[in-house]
């Protein structure tokens, strides 16, 4: 099963995804959630907090930085870049992160 | 007169950049300046906050074109689409004559030309007694990208919620303050200005009629004119308009 939430800014879309994560690995799925927003907050909504966060944002700025080598396969991703949350839900941060570009 | 000032919100999706910058245009009005309005969003937002229609006020395709230089092909704006006076035929006038302009609007999309005219107005137009105020797209990418460079005052708004703390946090190194919207408390905006930075040019209190203004998609300047958001984002557009 493969859901993408999708809307405009300010409509809770990280909110409702980080509680269908949480309520279907309570249900017992094996739950993977992906943050494919540029400028990403799912974390937050996940439970795994602001830092933790804060944090996973950066290490993918550092993949994107070429810092780390990209991941061959989703697992192994996950292993590097995600991190798990409550109920067993695990997080990982997909899309490059903006940062300031000269052009 | 508040000669050059030219002004951007920024932001994460939902705090309220397109209710303050339209309500924001509408004040300066008021007050005697020419405003040019620049909505670079391109999902609705500004238009309904300003008071303006919801599809006009588009550049047309075609007023720039892919030309081959020295340093291989690059975006090139045809003869006489000058920034001024491309504002003054198709920024359309709207409440209080404050003169609006869109980027366009998804779905359909905003052609590359429309884009490479769009950005020539915010970074080249400029004209004595004006004021430049854009309200961008939520989120970093329109930022990142350098659209909001042409402004003097980049401003992010906030609300208080951890996430458009961490948005502003990633915004702060393109921006020059801060404007707290939404607040119910003075802890509300110790969280904001304890994690970012930047100078705080505006607190607007939580308000149950700029909630009814959205609901409606009404301007609030128009169906809460007494409102406290209002009053303070009126205080705001005095502090903007001592900066020029």
């Amino acid at each position: 099963m493969r859901i993408a939430v999708i809307g405009k800014g300010g409509v809770g879309k990280t909110v409702v995804s980080g509680i269908l994560a949480r309520s279907l690995a309570r249900e017992g799925w094996e739950v993977i959630a992906l943050d494919c927003d540029s400028n990403p907050n799912l974390g937050i909504s996940l439970g795994v907090g602001a830092d933790a966060t804060e944090r996973l944002a950066a290490i993918r700025q550092a993949l994107d930085a070429g810092e780390a080598e990209h991941a061959p396969t989703v697992e192994e991703m996950l292993e590097r870049f995600g991190a798990s949350g409550p109920d067993g839900v695990r997080l990982a941060v997909v899309t490059q992160i903006d940062t300031p570009n000269p052009g | 007169m508040a000669n050059g000032l030219k002004i951007a919100f920024l932001g994460k999706g939902g705090v309220g950049k397109s209710a303050i910058a339209g309500t924001v245009c509408r004040q300066l009005a008021r007050r005697g300046h020419q405003v040019l309005a620049l909505d670079v969003d391109t999902v609705p937002g500004l238009a309904i906050s300003v008071g303006a229609p919801m599809d006009e006020g588009r550049l047309p395709s075609g007023l720039a074109e892919v030309v081959e230089g020295k340093r291989g092909r690059r975006w090139k704006m045809v003869t006489g689409a000058g920034a001024v006076h491309l504002v003054d035929r198709y920024a359309i006038p709207v409440a209080d004559g404050v003169r609006f302009l869109a980027l366009g609007k998804l779905p359909g999309g905003v052609e590359p030309s429309v884009s490479v005219a769009f950005r020539h107005v915010m970074e080249r137009f400029g004209r004595r007694g004006w004021v430049m105020v854009a309200d961008l797209a939520a989120g970093t990418r329109q930022p990142m990208f350098g659209w909001a460079g042409f402004a003097t005052v980049r401003a992010i708004v906030v609300e208080p919620s951890r996430k458009s703390v961490l948005t502003a946090r990633r915004l702060a190194p393109v921006a020059t303050h801060l404007v707290v919207n939404k607040v119910q408390s003075e802890a509300d905006v110790e969280m904001v200005t304890r994690a970012v930075p930047l100078s705080l040019l505006g607190v607007i209190p939580y308000d149950e009629s700029m909630a009814e203004a959205e609901r409606q998609g009404s301007a609030p300047i128009d169906c809460a004119p007494q409102s406290a958001g209002v009053e303070a984002i009126a205080e705001l557009a005095g502090r903007l308009e001592e900066m020029s």
